[in-house]
């Protein structure tokens, strides 16, 4: 047969492809596999094209006569975070979001804050009115918002052009108390309660954070969890018997 | 997966200069980095991303070298199991890593 390794195919979510793995089967049964490979996880995997033109993804039998190990690779758009309010936390989230690989927009309404000098490593700053600056922003699946605003009034109005458009996450700063009245009262002008449940707030994990570097530690950590299908518990928790110190 | 990586990659490509890319495709037991993680390796030996560095990106480093000189794809068998004399490999897994020249 013609597979030679390293031959390579690309697949659209949409089933289109690119090039070829050097068989019209090997194709044909490859393309179902990495469609799949869009909404399952493990996002990387490795299957077994047989002779007889089945497609194993469960263990890798290591290669056995006849057959073609293809590894499957999902190419994600890199993580998007949109930070509403260049802050003290908003500039601690843009610096620790650079370290992560996050493409990193930055809004807020006061220019003097909302700046290139002071978000160099932002893709992105825009000085403007959340609302409007919030609405001019696509909001996918891998993109994360979270409302660090100087108050809960700015936030709310974020939270207006945020919620129920299609983010991935959606966090807002601050007290259970005045999260839930701000909360109340989108909820109160009609949005959608299941949209509003689901906002992450008050935001982040639960670590203990005080000053605004570790509370970006504390968001981007829940965000992160969130992504990578986390629990937040400790690796240390749930050791087995056996290795626990006597 | 790494934007940088890959835009590197396509100029590289454009420019007619030869990248050799390992990737972790799958693995076993307890290993620093999972299945899709990328190392970059450029001709003159330094290379961008890491597999999980120590001694197993070492060992994928040099086969990478091999491969960019013979252009011969190739499947790694990192082996973090078996401590060697004076050597750290705590991390008790197998990975397999597929080695390949592009360009």
């Amino acid at each position: 047969m013609g597979l030679v390794a390293g031959a390579k195919m690309l697949v659209h979510g949409d089933g289109r492809t690119v090039g070829s793995l050097g068989s019209a089967d090997a194709d044909e049964a490859m393309r179902d596999v990495a469609v799949a490979a869009f909404t399952a996880t493990p996002r990387v995997m490795t299957a077994t094209w047989r002779l007889d033109g089945r497609v194993a993804t469960d263990r890798p039998s290591q290669a056995a006569e006849g057959s073609v190990e293809v590894m499957v690779q999902l190419f994600e758009a890199p993580a998007r975070l949109v930070i509403v309010g260049a802050g003290h936390v908003g500039l601690a989230l843009a610096k620790i979001a650079e370290l992560l690989g996050y493409e990193t927009t930055v809004v807020d309404d006061r220019p003097e804050f909302a700046n290139r000098e002071r978000f160099p490593m932002a893709l992105q700053v825009i000085a403007d009115e959340v609302g409007p600056a919030l609405d001019s922003l696509t909001l996918d699946a891998s993109t994360a918002v979270v409302l660090v605003s100087r108050g809960h009034r700015v936030d709310e109005e974020a939270l207006r052009h945020a919620v129920g458009r299609g983010a991935g996450y959606v966090g807002m700063i601050g007290s259970r108390r005045r999260t839930r009245t701000v909360l109340d009262h989108l909820a109160a002008e009609g949005f959608p309660a299941a949209a509003l449940e689901a906002v992450s707030t008050p935001v982040g994990l639960d670590i203990g954070a005080e000053t605004p570097e570790e509370i970006a530690v504390s968001i981007l950590a829940e965000i992160t969890m969130l992504r990578r299908g986390g629990t937040g518990t400790r690796m240390s928790q749930g050791r087995p018997d056996g290795e626990r110190l006597t | 997966m790494s934007l940088d990586l890959y835009r590197e990659l396509c100029d590289s490509l454009a420019a007619g200069q030869p990248r050799v890319l390992a990737t972790v495709a799958d693995t076993r037991g307890s290993t620093p980095r999972k299945a899709g993680a990328q190392m970059m390796l450029r001709p003159d030996g330094t290379f961008f991303g890491t597999i999980g560095g120590g001694c197993g990106e070492a060992e994928v480093w040099q086969e990478a070298m091999e491969t960019m000189a013979d252009g011969r794809p190739r499947t790694v068998l990192v082996d973090l199991t078996e401590p060697v004399d004076g050597d750290d490999k705590i991390c008790g897994g197998v990975m397999r890593v597929f080695v390949e020249r592009i360009g």
